[in-house]
């Protein structure tokens, strides 16, 4: 920057040169500088102020207005500044240091000499200020604008257990996992990510009781994301996801703290994204995605009894469709006699293969699914009207489609809905597609076929170093416990083994009589 | 070129083009519901020609699960004749719209011709056959041609073969005078050389002519109907005769399978009044002894009964009374049995019990020598029956409803 007169114009600077400069001496061209930077954006509140009558020293006080709490701004630091430090009993030099070290009394007071970290500041919502003739800076965290506050969970709604949901602020979040585990080895690590967005990320874990190995490769992905911009904790999942080419999540998101409290006592890794609700918990494995918190909060035999269930509407939502039409287009001899004159009967006049009719039919489905998600409140009564009543029962009466069919889609839909994670529900979806094709091609044969490269997709994928379909594959006896059946939780005595190698004991050994007595 | 063609290596691309050439195959050997002609019966016959008369029930699906009466048959008849039972079986083609699928056949007819010529050979096609379960009944046409009887429309059953399948199994629980017999018993019958086969026969009663019409359920009794008959005789392959009911209650005593039945017998010498025993479980076992270098096959039932049905005065809380109706029970349940053993030895000359069998078992170095010519051997076979029966229960009423007093 030229500084050959002592007043400079705006025009005189040369922007590209400036955004890693430190802080000029001068206030105005400090205060130009920044407006120049932000565009003269019109929610930049710019307060010029005088520090000290006879030396005519001038100081400034910015923010950006919505993104600060008005009250502490006016209170603590607006009115210290021009009603506290006027009176000329401070002398000139200690103007600065004055404001600094006992004028301000706000909680976080950072120093900063840098222009980049300065507009940071500005844009995350801090108030700076400003005086002339000083090189330095300062910014008071007066963060504070209006969130939705925490609310009840609508996408992971339980009978039994706590309501409340994560938010789209950051520091709410953390703070919500806090409250949940007290304990002093509760490590936030605090990221930014994106180049333009630079979002907020926390990285939760317990120190001492994950392992150490996947904080370490979590920390080293996240470092080496670069984007413009992380909206939401999806852009994160992809990047840190371990093979991309598989429809199976191997990141685990809720939006329900007991979660992700839960996920961090086995020695998982959260990471809060600021800005959504959604939270990430890594490693993730298969058994996971089929487990709800609720399930813990049951009690023991109705936790089991709703895993086998959720187990069980697992394999229908992958293959109804798919057996039906392997059995009833190559596979008649083993539908019962009374049955197959019935489904026989059904299919009478109906146009289509099996298998169209079946494609039909879960096309059908996934349009109205995906309708009904995306409408406003207020349509979605007529798409369920018009799916369920005219696409069902007309399709059938038409001819299109026999009944039997519509029964199938039907289960097929429902038991889609009873995992607690959507995003296990998607490649379900997508697989079993895939599946109807190997079933009109090949019959029985074929989704075996597709079962056996299912398995051996499932058995080769790994979220961070942790086997995927541990502990069946490889099979770990001691983490049984808490897999298809939940025992009690006098019986819950280890960690999970493959996400916590340390540290292993979850009790002081103190109620282990208990299992023996019963 | 980066993207994501990059990331798709050669062998990747192969992989893929080889996996493609799966599919070529198509939906082969796939057949729709609705292409399917289900064959529920299946009758063969021999024609004057020699040559395999083949009929085949076949339902229409529409009309058996139709919500609203129809007014056309719910089965259909298909026929056709060649020299073997393959090719009257593609020769059906040639009338049938739709190929015929036999996996959920539920009855085979066999013509009494055929039965009397061996019926060995028309059951390879239907043993070999992938298609084919084996969990049909296998029966003989009693008094009509095998086409006759499977074109009866019956009344209550829509399905003519799934009646006579439900009438069979019923009549076998709870009369015990008829069998269902799969063909995987009857071919182990056949090629047995120490029992011979029986197989349950159909009868028709009634008006021939209306039977095979829709008019004939349209009748509050139906003039025609489909009746299971007593048991057939067979010596090898070749049906011989038939069983009359006592006879064929008596071997399946023999057999074990009496599951329930019923005895009735006179209260006294003379004068009126029966008395009804309804058994409940009843246990056979069979063995042989050697006795004076000839065998000797005892026959031991162990039998439970209620009892069902008294017509006169009698006092049932004696126990003299009840004993007295334990014994004749076991009474006829011998005489029963000694009648059957009578015709298989005296008239067909056929072990239709498998004592043979059993005689095998027990002294195989004897069985070597007689198992040529084990039927000669076999009518002058002693036979030892012994009876137990264990009257447990009087129903609710403890004494006669006549008894005074």
């Amino acid at each position: 920057m030229r500084r050959g007169k002592k007043k400079t114009t705006i025009d005189d600077i040369q922007l590209d040169s400036t955004l890693s400069k430190l802080i000029d001496g001068s206030l105005e061209v400090n205060l130009t500088v920044i407006k120049k930077i932000l565009g003269d954006a019109s929610d930049l509140v710019i307060r010029r102020m005088t520090l000290n009558n006879s030396n005519n020293l001038k100081g400034a006080v910015l923010y950006i207005d919505g993104l600060v709490d008005k009250t502490s701004v006016q209170d603590f630091i607006l009115e210290v500044m021009m009603v506290e430090v006027p009176p000329e009993k401070i002398s000139l030099a200690h103007v600065y240091e004055e404001i600094k070290n006992s004028a301000l009394p706000i909680g976080e007071i950072t120093e900063t000499n840098k222009l980049d970290d300065l507009l940071l500041r500005l844009l995350s919502g801090e108030t700076l200020v400003l005086v002339d003739k000083e090189t330095q800076a300062l910014s008071a965290s007066t963060k504070g604008w209006k969130d939705r506050g925490v609310q009840e969970t609508t996408s992971e709604s339980v009978i039994r257990g706590p309501k409340e949901s994560f938010t789209e602020t950051l520091r709410t979040n953390t703070a919500l996992v806090r409250r949940k585990i007290k304990d002093p080895n509760l490590r936030i690590d605090a990221k930014k990510i994106g180049n333009m967005t630079v979002t907020d990320v926390a990285v939760l874990y317990i120190e001492g009781t994950a392992d150490e190995s996947v904080v370490k490769e979590l920390h080293a992905r996240l470092d080496k994301i670069d984007i413009d911009g992380v909206l939401e904790s999806g852009y994160i999942e992809e990047f840190i996801e371990d093979p991309p080419y598989s429809p199976f999540p191997k990141v685990y998101y809720t939006e329900r703290p007991d979660s992700i409290a839960g996920g961090l006592l086995e020695g998982k890794v959260a990471i809060i994204t600021d800005g959504t609700p959604n939270v990430l918990l890594v490693p993730a494995l298969f058994v996971n995605f089929m487990q709800s918190s609720e399930d813990y909060y049951q009690r023991y035999d109705i936790g089991t009894f709703i895993r086998l269930l959720r187990l069980f509407s697992f394999v229908i939502a992958l293959f109804m469709p798919s057996l039906y039409i392997a059995i009833t287009t190559f596979h008649q001899e083993m539908i019962p006699a009374p049955l197959l004159i019935n489904l026989a009967a059904q299919r009478e006049g109906v146009p289509f293969p099996a298998f169209v009719e079946a494609v039909l039919m879960e096309a059908t489905f996934e349009i109205l699914r995906e309708a009904g998600v995306r409408l406003p409140k207020a349509v979605g009564s007529a798409v369920s009207i018009v799916g369920a009543l005219v696409l069902g029962e007309s399709a059938v009466q038409a001819g299109l489609v026999s009944p039997a069919m519509v029964i199938v889609v039907a289960i097929t839909a429902i038991s889609s809905f009873v995992f607690p994670s959507y995003n296990m529900a998607i490649p379900v979806r997508m697989l079993r597609f895939s599946l109807m094709i190997l079933a009109a091609t090949f019959g029985l044969y074929g989704i075996i076929l597709g079962l056996i490269a299912l398995v051996l997709h499932l058995c080769s994928l790994q979220s961070f170093g942790v086997p995927y379909m541990s502990p069946f594959a490889p099979l770990v006896p001691k983490d049984q416990k808490d897999v298809l059946v939940r025992f009690p939780h006098w019986g819950l005595l280890s960690r999970p083994s493959a996400t916590s190698h340390k540290n292993e004991k979850r009790t002081n050994g103190r109620n282990q009589s208990k299992g023996g007595s019963k | 070129m980066k993207g994501m063609w990059y990331l798709w290596n050669k062998s990747r691309l192969i992989l893929i083009m080889f996996a493609c050439l799966v599919f070529l195959s198509g939906c082969w050997s796939s057949r729709e519901l609705d292409e399917l002609g289900i064959a529920v019966a299946l009758g063969m016959d021999k024609t004057e020609e020699e040559t395999y008369a083949l009929t085949v029930q076949i339902i229409n699906p529409s009309e058996i699960a139709a919500e609203k009466a129809t007014t056309r048959p719910p089965v259909t008849l298909y026929k056709a004749e060649g020299e073997t039972l393959f090719e009257a079986f593609r020769k059906m083609t040639k009338t049938a719209p739709r190929k015929i699928y036999v996996s959920q056949l539920r009855l085979v007819v066999i013509g009494q011709s055929l039965a009397e010529e061996g019926v060995l050979p028309a059951l390879d096609l239907l043993y070999r056959d992938p298609e084919f379960r084996t969990s049909f009944f296998m029966t003989i046409a009693k008094n009509a041609s095998v086409e006759d009887i499977l074109s009866v429309i019956t009344p209550y059953e829509k399905i003519p073969a799934n009646k006579i399948m439900e009438t069979l199994t019923a009549a076998q629980e709870n009369w015990a005078a008829t069998e269902g017999v799969y063909i995987d018993q009857v071919i182990s019958d056949i090629r047995s050389t120490g029992k011979s086969p029986v197989m349950t026969g159909i009868l028709m009663k009634g008006k021939e002519d209306i039977g095979n019409s829709i008019k004939n359920i349209e009748y509050l009794d139906a003039p025609t109907r489909l009746e299971i008959d007593h048991l057939s005789v067979f010596k090898d392959d070749r049906m011989l005769g038939w069983l009359n009911e006592a006879e064929s209650k008596g071997y399946n005593y023999i057999a074990g399978n009496v599951k329930s039945t019923l005895i009735n017998f006179p209260c006294k010498e003379e004068g009126s009044g029966r008395i009804g025993v309804e058994l409940l479980r009843t246990n056979a076992s069979m063995d042989a002894k050697m006795k004076k270098g000839k065998p000797v096959i005892s026959v031991d039932i162990e039998a439970e009964g209620n009892v069902g049905e008294v017509e006169c005065q009698i006092d049932l809380s004696k126990p003299e009374t009840l004993q007295m109706i334990a014994q004749k029970t076991e009474g006829d349940i011998k005489d029963k049995i000694q009648a059957s053993i009578k015709a298989a030895q005296e008239v067909y000359e056929s072990d239709i019990f498998g004592f043979g069998n059993a005689v095998s078992r027990k002294a195989p170095n004897y069985w070597k020598k007689v198992e040529k010519d084990w039927d000669a051997h076999f009518v002058d076979t002693e036979v030892k029956i012994n009876t137990k029966v264990n009257i447990r229960r009087k129903g609710t009423n403890v004494q006669p409803v006549q008894k005074e007093g």
